[in-house]
């Protein structure tokens, strides 16, 4: 299938076919009126109405393109520094240079590397480099992985905010327990939502948005849990005001009311939970799984015979609770076996109803500041509206039909208690046997399993009956013992995996940290010698941003790509301006699942064009890729890889071959010609071959991909494997060898995390860790007694748009875009009006900006939407909107088993002096 | 289109085109904003699809929502009656439009649409400092500055569906950019005309609401509140409608004061109301001999005089000066043109009654009864003003009337001064006055009373109550009691009855200042139907399965 013909623009003027990936949403295709070689307007790209799951429409940040073109502010000359200070406080100095010896600075600074070698005195590389959020850069570097792969040794490892801007532990723990690197619900089969502060109608792009309102039409019921009244909140059918960082509690209130005061047999998914969870796993004394001595394999207890047999043996009633006296063994940390004769062993459900006893209703109540009968009301609302034993026909084939889910905001998920939301939201979904299955909760897409492009293949047998998973290693002879990169996920992080989005998902803020003062005995952090910064300003962006801004500084080198000036490149050595969104070429897969609800029922690839030529002397991201290539020797390389499929797909495969000259350099046209040609190869098998100026007019090409690849159930039982629920065998082994591991190196510093690793995760105070935060930096808790939060800003988020006053101007219409939300109530206790002047100051930092006075936040809670604080970016220097980048710090203590800390700070509030 | 829905004679029926928008559906995410200002190349600031942030209750029982704004193209639009010169107009198909061309920029349909869907701006601007960017100069409409714009539906879509026989509400490209860019599908465009258009099977299927419905407008934008089949919508809660709420100007709800008709405008009600009540009041005193021919026709002059200036002051109000005789195109239904045209006799007839001295009597008769005309037009001005509850209310146009007229006859009062003009003793004046003062007071007073009742919201109830001390003691009870002393006091009487003219000179522009540009407030948004959800009791009712 292929687009039809563009449709007519008005006379005069052409409708060029573009994409837009300003989000993780994306792509989303639109078409930009072209008039006399100007930009003029956009608009969707119709051609996709009955195909994309947003009928082809873009959201309102996308419009903001045109205006982006011509931004009088862009930086449109290569830039060279001439001050060789650097700081917020030290004009740069910046003076207009040409290509040639901008390009001839950063290929003299990398060819020194090479000749000094890749990596450093202590090991590190000497190259690092940052890219923005969620990968949505590289749907618009062009070659420039192709590069970066031509290269080898970099450190990617310094944050830009993830690890509180991203869904930290929903990537870790989803991609592990069902191939989630993020969780949705499936909201087109889906009636009731319980959703922990994910502020979907504002995050979820066009096709989250677009299918969540269909839900509410149909009558999905959405109970929104969160602190402050979000758009999301707004569109739901209740919003509970819980106390922040609490959520764990309310999840397993809701899972004790199922399993305990509820006859979990009459509410639950039985079958489910007997037949694909490790429920009736067998756990010994010391907390493993007892074992068949003969195979090795975990024991079930089946009551029909009162026999133990290994999991995959014939059984006809599993055992769920009580206790066996089974022989076997149990095989512990470091190959560690506890043989036993005759021991005494509980089905790992029996393990979890004992372990959610304490987590009363009640309890949950006092902990999340939540009437206790809305706690009970909702887990009997979710369990009435799972439609046990309901099925659902798709395609032919007949699935489980489980319309209920869990979502859980960023906030929620990241940092101290996102282990134990992650836990409670996937328990919630498998008691009642809504995982992966329609109307349930699934994934979207891999990022840390392979293959990359197909989340449901790389759903392969591993141990014990579950999926494999690629830990990093915590035995002793595999181990990472010293770090790779400077934020040592490897060392630190066993679930961050190691694919090429693992440095992005470790502690990416500790190398910031660390560089100011890394805790001891830690290697010393020596300085890149060169840092790459494209399209991201970890100065704004970064938890505890200005004190990132002051590390950014101390760079001996840095090259940003630069599109205006920001207060990241304002530290920079050389700006290189590149051609932006409707300036330069580029082809991106498009439709299958991602994120965060882009489930297609097509595949293929679309374009993205110079619809206008670049402003001034920006150039093409490929062709500055290639420049670079060529002028560090790399030429070969860079060429090769992008044969190999770094900067798209391969070149060259099974019955097709567009490789590209290895040996000269080529045009960034050329280049995308070649891959259209391979793209399209592949998206018709090879029927129908089309280059880059076919998709030039057309803008897209598809191909049908079956709605039985959104979920992974039905892999799972063709594989005959189980989810790793509610049991955590392997996450509690490999927490006891870390331990082992950084002691034997005498790191002490990272043990509250190790407590982190528990087979069945407790809860915790949470909140007590950010309220007592204060007293570590020497401050008095007391002095802080609100709670700031931020929340996603559509119009804003990922767009490096901050800059471009029409969109100021719209989103301003969304309450909270120029001041931080207090309620009403406590600003009036404050003396504080709408619109007064405040100071928000945290223990470890300060922001200013206007209140906003509303009713939907919680009294004891701040709300600052979006990123701001800027004080280099033109248009939004001049905002005078503050920033929770600003309160927020970088600490161990706030950092997670996982590497995340969370976007949320304790703070004090008042007006400021005239 | 639905070709059973033939007219009997054959032809296609009448189409009334409008839109639907789901409550329930829209996220507030701003893209029809934006979509809009790129399809119709609005200036930076002026938005012809709005959506409102709104927030109702108080914690911990509260409700968001987003309100999708903006023109209604309304069956009944009170915009277009008010046009002098035809610029808006309603066509077959409902749409309102706007012929940039022929407007004056008057803003009497700014202020005469309770929907605050109409802008003019004045100056070019670009987004940045600097001036305008490449693109923007490309997409600037000459034509738009200085005259109303408004949401046309876009039209020229509409447009080219009659040509390439595509469906408006079908296919993206005939379909205003606001539809087809929602990325929720909470705004629906089509022909309620067609009961199998979309538009119409939504409207049929579920419970809608019209903004203002009372108002009488009919707009076409229906907005539905509930969640089909499972969750019924709500009534506004008393809560949400009190005063503090109401008053709040953080609540996207509530009108502002509008900016269109400045102290520029209500110079023209101030002194045209004197001037053609003098003129009145002035013949009057003549017809029954108080007044001698060449008194009537020197006051009249004064009179004149003073008129000039309060539409020289209008002048400087309107966008498009160099138009301004386009005011003169429709006097079927516009107060302003009617106005006008009052004019037109009035300063005629005075050259006559200079020229023609033998005409004297015919002439200013005429011109006395044009000027009684041009203190109707001003009230019915004020009054068809139906986006400022404070100019709609009932009480207007008499106010307007009884207060030019008491203006008018304290002018005669404080000129009878003056022996040049001829005035007979004014003590005979001063019954007419006392009974205008009380008119005056009893209408002024029942106007504030009845502020709450008649629509008028807290705010500019707050300004009427600032005033109206003043208000009373200068326009009603100073000329009360000079009246009554000029009657007691025989000698004294000519002085006292200036004093008393005084008062209800300058208590009756204290009253129009007020009113036109301070309780000036536009008529806001409501919404009386709303989804359930939101927290507390507000929260959508607890379903433990669904229907």
């Amino acid at each position: 299938m292929s687009a039809d013909a563009p449709r007519t623009a008005a006379a005069g003027s052409k409708m060029v076919p573009l994409y837009c990936n300003q989000c993780v949403c994306g792509p989303d295709l639109f078409k930009v009126e072209v008039k006399d070689g100007v930009a003029l307007r956009m608009t969707p790209n119709f051609d996709l109405e009955g195909v994309h799951p947003a009928g082809g429409r873009v959201c309102v940040k996308a419009y903001g393109l045109v205006q982006k073109t011509y931004n009088p502010n862009r930086i449109t000359q290569p830039l060279k520094r001439t001050n060789p200070k650097k700081g917020k406080e030290h004009d740069p100095g910046f003076v207009p240079v040409s290509w040639d010896e901008a390009l001839d600075i950063v290929a003299g600074k990398l060819n020194e590397i090479q000749a000094k070698g890749m990596r450093d005195e202590e090991g590190y590389p000497r190259l690092a480099a940052s890219f923005g959020g969620g990968g949505t850069p590289t749907r618009y570097m062009g070659t420039f992985p192709a590069f970066l792969s031509a290269w080898g040794v970099i450190d990617q490892g310094y944050g830009s905010g993830q690890g509180a801007k991203c869904f930290h532990s929903e990537h870790l723990y989803g991609e592990f327990w069902h191939r989630a690197f993020t969780v949705v619900t499936d909201s087109l089969n889906c009636d009731y939502v319980i959703n922990f502060g994910s502020n979907l109608e504002a995050s979820g792009g066009v096709s989250g948005v677009w299918r969540q309102a269909d839900a509410r039409s149909r009558g999905l019921k959405r109970v929104q849990v969160e602190p402050h009244l979000s758009v999301t909140g707004a569109l739901s059918g209740e919003w509970v005001p819980i106390k922040p960082k609490t959520d764990p509690a309310f999840m397993y209130a809701l899972i004790h009311r199922i399993v305990l005061e509820r006859n979990w047999r009459e509410v639950c998914d039985v079958r489910f939970l007997q037949e694909d969870t490790n429920s009736p796993y067998l756990v010994g004394p010391h907390g493993y799984f007892m074992r068949d001595g003969a195979s090795g394999k975990p024991l079930i207890w089946d009551l029909a015979d009162a026999k133990a047999k290994p999991y995959d043996g014939a059984i006809a009633d599993a055992a769920m609770e009580g206790a066996y006296t089974v022989s076997g063994y149990e095989e512990g940390p470091d190959g560690e076996r506890w043989v036993h004769a005759q021991a005494e062993a509980k089905p790992s459900f029996e393990l979890m109803r004992e372990h959610i006893r304490q987590y009363t209703p009640e309890w949950a109540a006092a902990e999340c500041d939540v009437p206790v009968e809305t706690i009970r009301r909702v887990a009997d609302e979710f369990v009435a509206h799972a439609k046990i034993g309901a099925t659902i026909t798709i395609e032919g084939v007949t699935l489980p039909h489980r319309p209920v889910g869990v979502m859980l905001g960023k906030g929620v998920n990241n940092g101290w208690g996102g282990y134990q939301a992650m836990w409670g939201r996937t328990m919630l979904a498998c008691l009642v046997g809504a995982l992966e299955v329609p109307g349930g909760t699934m994934g979207t897409k891999v990022r840390l399993n392979r293959p990359a492009d197909n989340r449901l293949k790389s759903a392969k047998h591993g141990e014990d009956g579950f999926m494999t998973y690629p830990f990093n290693s915590t035995k002793k002879d595999e181990w990472q013992s010293k770090p790779h990169i400077r934020n040592a996920y490897k060392m630190l992080v066993p679930l961050a995996a190691n694919s090429p989005w693992s440095a992005a998902l470790g502690p990416a803020h500790l190398p910031w940290l660390f560089q100011h003062k890394a805790p001891k005995p830690w290697p010393r952090q020596t300085l890149p010698d060169m840092w790459i910064c494209y399209r991201t300003n970890p100065a704004i962006s970064s938890w505890n941003a200005p004190e990132v801004a002051k590390r950014i500084a101390e760079f001996p080198f840095t090259l940003a790509f630069g599109y205006t000036q920001d207060e990241s490149n304002w530290m920079a050595d050389v700006i290189l301006p590149e051609a932006t969104d409707l300036e330069s070429w580029q082809m991106s897969r498009i439709g299958g699942t991602g994120s965060a609800e882009q489930f297609w029922h097509h595949q293929g690839w679309a374009l993205r064009q110079p619809a206008v030529k670049p402003a001034g002397d920006c150039m093409d991201m490929t062709d500055i890729s290639t420049e670079l290539a060529r002028r560090t020797g790399l030429l070969k390389k860079y060429n090769e890889a992008i044969n190999r499929g770094s900067a798209a797909m391969a070149l060259r495969g099974e019955g097709y071959d567009y490789a590209l000259d290895p040996e000269v350099p080529h045009g960034a046209k050329e280049i995308w010609d070649a891959v259209a040609k391979a793209a399209s190869h592949e998206v018709s098998g090879g029927t129908e071959i089309h280059g880059i100026d076919w998709f030039s007019e057309k803008g897209f090409m598809i191909r049908p991909f079956s709605q039985l690849e959104w979920y992974l159930y039905p892999r799972m039982k063709e594989q005959g494997l189980r989810f790793e629920m509610p049991y955590q065998e392997r996450i509690k082994r490999h927490g006891e060898q870390l331990e082992r591991r950084l002691h034997e190196i005498g790191i002490e510093w990272w043990n509250p995390q190790l407590k982190e690793y528990e087979a069945l995760p407790g809860y915790l105070a949470f909140p007590d860790i950010w309220e007592n935060y204060a007293a570590e930096l020497g401050r008095d808790p007391k002095d802080f007694p609100l709670w700031a939060l931020t929340s996603r800003s559509m119009q804003y988020a990922w767009g490096a748009n901050v800059g471009l006053p029409l969109i100021r101007e719209v989103a301003q219409n969304v309450s909270g875009h120029d001041g931080v939300i207090i309620n009403r109530a406590t600003a009036k206790k404050l003396g504080i009006a709408d619109g007064d002047a405040i100071v928000l100051e945290s223990a470890s930092g300060i922001t200013r900006g206007r209140a906003t006075l509303r009713e939907g936040i919680r009294p004891d809670t701040v709300l600052l939407i979006g990123q701001f604080d800027h004080w280099a970016t033109p248009v939004a220097k001049d905002f005078g909107v503050a920033s929770l980048n600003s309160l927020t710090d970088l600490a161990v203590s706030l950092t997670d088993a996982t590497g995340s800390g969370a976007d949320i700070m304790r703070v004090s509030v008042k007006k400021a002096r005239a | 289109m639905n070709l059973n829905n033939l007219k009997p004679d054959g032809s296609m029926p009448a189409k009334r085109y409008g839109m639907i928008v789901d409550l329930n559906r829209c996220v507030g995410c701003q893209t029809c904003t934006i979509a809009c200002k790129h399809s119709n190349d609005t200036p930076p600031g002026v938005q012809w699809r709005r959506v409102l942030d709104v927030e109702q209750g108080r914690f911990p029982d509260v409700e968001r929502l987003f309100l999708v704004t903006g023109c209604q193209h309304c069956a009944e639009p009170s915009c277009v009656p008010v046009c002098p010169t035809g610029a808006t107009r309603q066509r077959a198909d409902g749409l309102v439009t706007m012929d940039y061309d022929l407007c004056i920029g008057c803003a009497s349909c700014a202020v005469a649409c309770p929907y605050q869907a109409r802008t003019i701006v004045h100056e070019k601007e670009g987004y940045y400092a600097g001036g305008q960017t490449a693109q923007e100069k490309k997409t600037t409409h000459e034509d738009r500055y200085g005259v109303a714009n408004k949401c046309t539906f876009c039209v020229e879509r509409i447009d080219t569906a009659a040509v390439t026989g595509r469906v408006p509400g079908v296919d993206p490209e005939v379909t205003p950019a606001c539809a087809t860019s929602c990325i929720t599908q909470a705004i629906r465009f089509g022909d309620f005309a067609d009961p199998a258009s979309t538009v119409s099977i939504l409207a049929k299927d579920s419970r809608s609401f019209q903004m203002h419905a009372e108002l009488g407008n009919d707009p076409q934008i229906k907005y539905l509140y509930e969640v089909p089949r499972s969750t019924p919508g709500r009534a506004a809660d008393p809560d949400d409608l009190e005063d503090e709420r109401q008053s709040d100007p953080t609540n996207p709800l509530v009108g502002k004061r509008q900016a269109f008709w400045d102290y520029r405008a209500a110079m023209n009600f101030i002194l045209g109301g004197m001037a053609s009540g003098l003129m009145v009041a002035a013949w009057f005193a003549h017809a029954v001999g108080l007044l001698a021919p060449e008194g009537l026709r020197r006051i009249t002059a004064v009179a004149a005089a003073v008129m000039a200036v309060g539409l020289f002051f209008v002048f400087l109000k309107i966008g498009r000066k160099l138009r301004f005789l386009f005011v003169l195109l429709r006097p079927q239904s516009s107060w302003m043109t009617r106005e006008t045209w009052c004019v037109a006799v009035i300063y005629p007839a005075l050259a006559v009654s200079y020229a023609w001295p033998q005409y004297l009597h015919e002439a200013l008769a005429l011109l006395a009864l044009a000027a009684a005309g041009f203190l109707l037009c001003q009230a019915r001005i004020l009054y068809a003003s139906k986006g400022i509850p404070a100019w709609r209310a009932p009480l207007i146009p008499a106010m307007v009337i009884a207060s030019g007229l008491a203006e008018g006859l304290g002018l005669l009062a404080i000129l009878s001064l003056s022996a040049t003009m001829q005035v007979a003793p004014v003590i005979v004046l001063a019954p007419a006055g006392l009974l205008l003062v009380i008119i005056n007071t009893w209408a002024w007073r029942c106007y504030v009373d009845s502020a709450k009742a008649a629509g008028i919201g807290p705010l500019a109830r707050l300004d009427l109550a600032a005033a109206s001390p003043w208000i009373h003691a200068t326009g009603h009870a100073v000329p009360l009691t000079m009246y009554l002393l000029c009657l007691a006091v025989a000698p004294l009487a000519q002085p006292f009855a200036a004093l008393a003219g005084a008062g209800a000179v300058i208590g009756g522009a204290l009253w129009k200042f007020v009113v036109i540009t301070r309780a000036c407030h536009q008529q806001g948004f409501a919404i009386p139907m709303q989804p359930q959800r939101g927290s507390g009791k507000r929260a959508a009712p607890e379903r433990f399965a669904l229907p």
